[in-house]
């Protein structure tokens, strides 16, 4: 008994030795000079791209609907409907990193609340009221942003003609534009010059007020990109695919929905290689130094998520019933890409940053 | 046999080597091991935007099921009726969903001067008491202002608020600004009475919860000390409060004078009040019995929604603390427990056994409160009395995950109307049962201050 408790602890002093020396190779060296150029082009080549060219895009789309007030033309409608779709592009491709200004100051739920006040719309638009600036910056979310501005320039079913346009819906199209694009201004300021988050990302551990450490910024980004495709698995496509019911379906009447979708796992590429317009520094350079498969991995799920979502070929609202085994396809590509992301991207960048 | 002793604990302790030095080379695991764990087993790493929004750790699929269906509900737009999607907004009512109040499950604060009110209410009631012992409802406006509406109804008021600034300087001679407010109804529907009492709140955080009200009724009340029989000064009370399902006066916990005894009535109480969505523990609508009132026949939100959202809430996760061994971080909290502030932000307690909930029961949490009420002072006194809770009674509120309020809300603003800027705001704003404890950090070096204040950020 003596003995085997002797050479027990023998033993176990060996463990010790050697498990703790192959810990210590086995940890990487955290490189904090690649770690702050990662951070800084996040923001210079990603987020602040992307917010300043979804201000410029809902600043045409106020000038479209502008020049539409005036002429009520179809060249005029389709500009303003182009537009629309050209801002909505860029907002789903910022979801991919729905933190800092845009969910603190809650932008997002003032932008992109689904669904539609169509009550209280129509009365709105039955009524003489004047709509300020101010007022309607005070009505509730269902009444401005996106998706009223969808319903006036689209139509319920999506075959709105210039022709149709009351003057009250222009009026109205006019200061919701406004309105947008004064709230997306406001958004890309706070990552410039009102506020410079992009400064709180990229001094991360190194004077942030926000992020006390590198990795906290890390995990930010990278929680923030599973979170959207937990969003759109478990939410966008899974609620009203689960209910059956079209009326569920966020984008409906631009028959935008699938290409919404698209956006926001193409926003998950945006942050992973730090790239919007112009190759940055990505999460994928320093996960190629290290470990190949995980970037083959991530890549491909990607790549999976954004053909899966191509293959639903008729408006989602139809989808949900005419074409289950592409929804089913794409729920489960995305949930496959959410686990990657959650299961080995975050345990990887946790391992380097600190 | 003593020779057999030494070599067996040499054993133990080798064994202690290998087991703590394999384990993955983590700060979070250091002394004292339980506290990296505010939320005992239903702890998570989360430290940004999202940290007060995960789930449980270990719920089973189905039961994750429930609380991704709440997280829905928790987020859904209501809208005027007819609609195809969530109708039954108000007809007057303060937000249209849960998340617009509790933005990424945390806290709210007051409108900055421009700003849109989101997330800052007020409770209103006239001298005397309810039907339960309640607040007394003001005649045409019931227990709290209503300041949206939908379309051709006319909101009960609206209300602005006006900071006046003043200063509070410590020992050490070190200057703080400060900002008392004055809230100001205006544009009644019908004219307000005169004896009119007023209590603005904010939207508090909503994660843990589950956790407190796991924990046993009767551990609250042994920290009871109404006549302050043990001279520390603390008195702390339990509020008692109308349980709308037993039909019967139990204690309350939850909300910011704990005037209220569970999250399923919580949960169901701020539909009805905040939003005017009628369910089927309060099946009137808000504006019940006033002269924009309507009959509603039906519940705006079903049974199964309201327990899905009601589980939600129960099972958010407890963000871990962050730096909690980092040698200032360990002084502050050495500045926290001898000023006294851990007689009421009472660090540790326990969840009671409950085998039909297994993931909240028995288990070890840090969520720094008494949940007791306490004798402010005047300075945050709103003079409005609810329940046994008087006008200068308020619950010691939870200091967990306090210190992630900059990442998840992007502001820094404390206390039950959010007037404090900061931390030090906060801390120096506490009066009555808690000036002693105000005054010995008054009293602090700069030195250990700042440790205090970093000892919270880590929370």
């Amino acid at each position: 008994m003596k003995r085997v408790t002797l050479l027990l602890s023998v033993l176990a002093a060996g463990v010790v030795w050697t498990s703790c020396s192959d810990n210590n190779d086995n940890v990487p060296a955290i490189d904090k000079t690649e770690n702050t150029v990662i951070l800084t082009d996040f923001s210079a080549q990603v987020a602040v791209p992307i917010y300043t060219n979804l201000a410029a895009k809902a600043a045409s789309l106020y000038s479209d609907v502008q020049a539409l007030n005036t002429s009520k033309s179809a060249t005029d409608l389709a500009k303003a409907q182009t537009d629309w779709k050209g801002a909505r592009e860029l907002y789903e491709q910022s979801e991919a990193h729905l933190f800092g200004p845009v969910a603190t100051d809650e932008v997002d739920p003032r932008i992109d609340t689904w669904p539609v006040n169509f009550t209280d719309l129509d009365q709105q638009l039955a009524s003489g009221n004047t709509f300020t600036a101010e007022y309607i910056d005070g009505l509730d979310d269902a009444l401005k942003g996106f998706h009223p501005i969808e319903y006036l320039l689209f139509g319920k079913n999506g075959q709105k003609l210039a022709s149709d346009f009351t003057s009250r819906e222009l009026e109205y199209l006019v200061a919701l534009a406004t309105n947008l694009r004064d709230l997306t201004a406001d958004c890309a300021a706070k990552w410039t010059v009102d506020g410079n988050y992009s400064a709180e990302v990229s001094t991360a551990g190194n004077g942030s007020t926000v992020y006390t450490t590198q990795l906290a910024a890390f995990e930010e980004i990278v929680k923030a990109m599973a979170d959207i495709c937990d969003e759109v698995g478990n939410g966008k496509l899974k609620e009203p695919y689960d209910a059956q019911n079209a009326a569920l379906e966020e984008s409906p009447f631009s028959g935008n929905s699938i290409i919404d979708f698209t956006n926001n796992i193409k926003g998950v590429r945006n942050v992973y290689t730090g790239k919007y317009a112009t190759d940055g520094h990505g999460l994928d350079d320093l996960v190629k130094q290290h470990n190949l498969s995980l970037d083959a991995e991530v890549t491909q799920k990607i790549d999976a998520a954004i053909t899966a979502l191509g293959n639903i070929t008729v408006p989602f609202g139809q989808a949900i019933s005419t074409q289950k085994v592409q929804v089913e396809n794409a729920m489960s590509a995305i949930n496959d890409l959410q686990a990657t992301l959650e299961d080995k991207l975050l345990p990887f960048v946790q391992a380097h940053s600190n | 046999m003593k020779e057999k002793t030494i070599i067996q604990i040499a054993a133990l302790v080798a064994f202690a080597i290998v087991v703590y030095s394999c384990i993955e080379p983590d700060e979070r695991m250091e002394t004292p091991a339980d506290e990296w764990l505010a939320g005992g087993s239903q702890t998570v790493f989360e430290k940004g935007v999202s940290a007060f929004s995960s789930q449980f750790p270990d719920l089973l699929n189905n039961r994750g099921r429930v609380h991704q269906i709440g997280d829905g509900g928790f987020g859904a737009t209501f809208v005027s009726a007819p609609a195809p999607v969530n109708p039954g907004l108000g007809p007057i009512f303060n937000n249209v969903s849960c998340v617009s109040c509790h933005v990424n499950d945390g806290r709210g604060k007051p409108p900055l001067s421009g700003e849109q009110n989101t997330s800052l209410l007020i409770r209103l009631s006239v001298p005397g008491t309810g039907a339960h012992g309640g607040p007394n409802p003001v005649p045409g406006f019931g227990g709290q202002l209503q300041q949206r509406s939908i379309f051709g109804v006319t909101p009960e008021a609206s209300f602005r608020v006006q900071y006046t600034e003043f200063f509070v300087t410590t020992n050490d001679g070190t200057q703080y600004s400060m900002q008392r407010p004055t809230y100001i109804i205006e544009n009644p529907y019908i004219p307000l009475p005169a004896d009119l009492m007023t209590s603005p709140r904010v939207a508090p955080p909503v994660f843990g919860l589950g956790l407190i009200e796991a924990i046993d009724d009767a551990d609250i009340l042994s920290r009871v000390d109404e006549n302050d029989l043990d001279h520390d000064g603390i008195s702390g009370r339990a509020n008692h409060v109308w349980d709308e399902l037993k039909q019967q006066t139990v204690p309350g916990r939850f909300g910011w004078k704990a005037n209220n005894p569970n999250l399923l009535q919580q949960s169901a109480a701020a539909y009805n009040e905040d939003m005017g969505i009628t369910n089927f523990i309060f099946q009137k609508e808000s504006s019940y019995g006033q002269s924009q009132g309507i009959v509603d026949v039906k519940y705006d939100v079903t049974d199964s929604l309201l327990q899905s959202v009601s589980f939600y809430i129960r099972t958010l996760a407890v963000p871990a603390r962050r730096n909690a061994n980092d040698a200032q971080v360990m002084q502050g909290k050495a500045m926290f427990l001898q000023a006294g502030c851990a007689s009421c932000h009472v660090p540790k307690q326990k969840t009671k056994t409950n085998v039909a909930f297994p993931e909240i029961s028995g288990q070890t949490i840090y969520p720094y409160t008494d949940l007791l009420i306490h004798d402010m002072g005047d300075d945050l006194a709103d003079h409005r009395p609810d329940f046994e809770a008087s006008g200068s009674e308020w619950r010691t509120a939870p200091l967990w995950g306090i210190g992630l309020t900059r990442v998840v809300n992007g502001h820094n603003n404390f206390l039950h109307d959010g007037r404090a800027r900061s931390l030090m705001e906060a801390i120096l704003w506490h009066g009555g049962e808690a000036q002693q404890a105000r005054d010995n950090v008054r009293a602090m070096s700069k030195d250990n201050r700042d440790a205090l204040i970093k000892f919270l950020e880590s929370l």
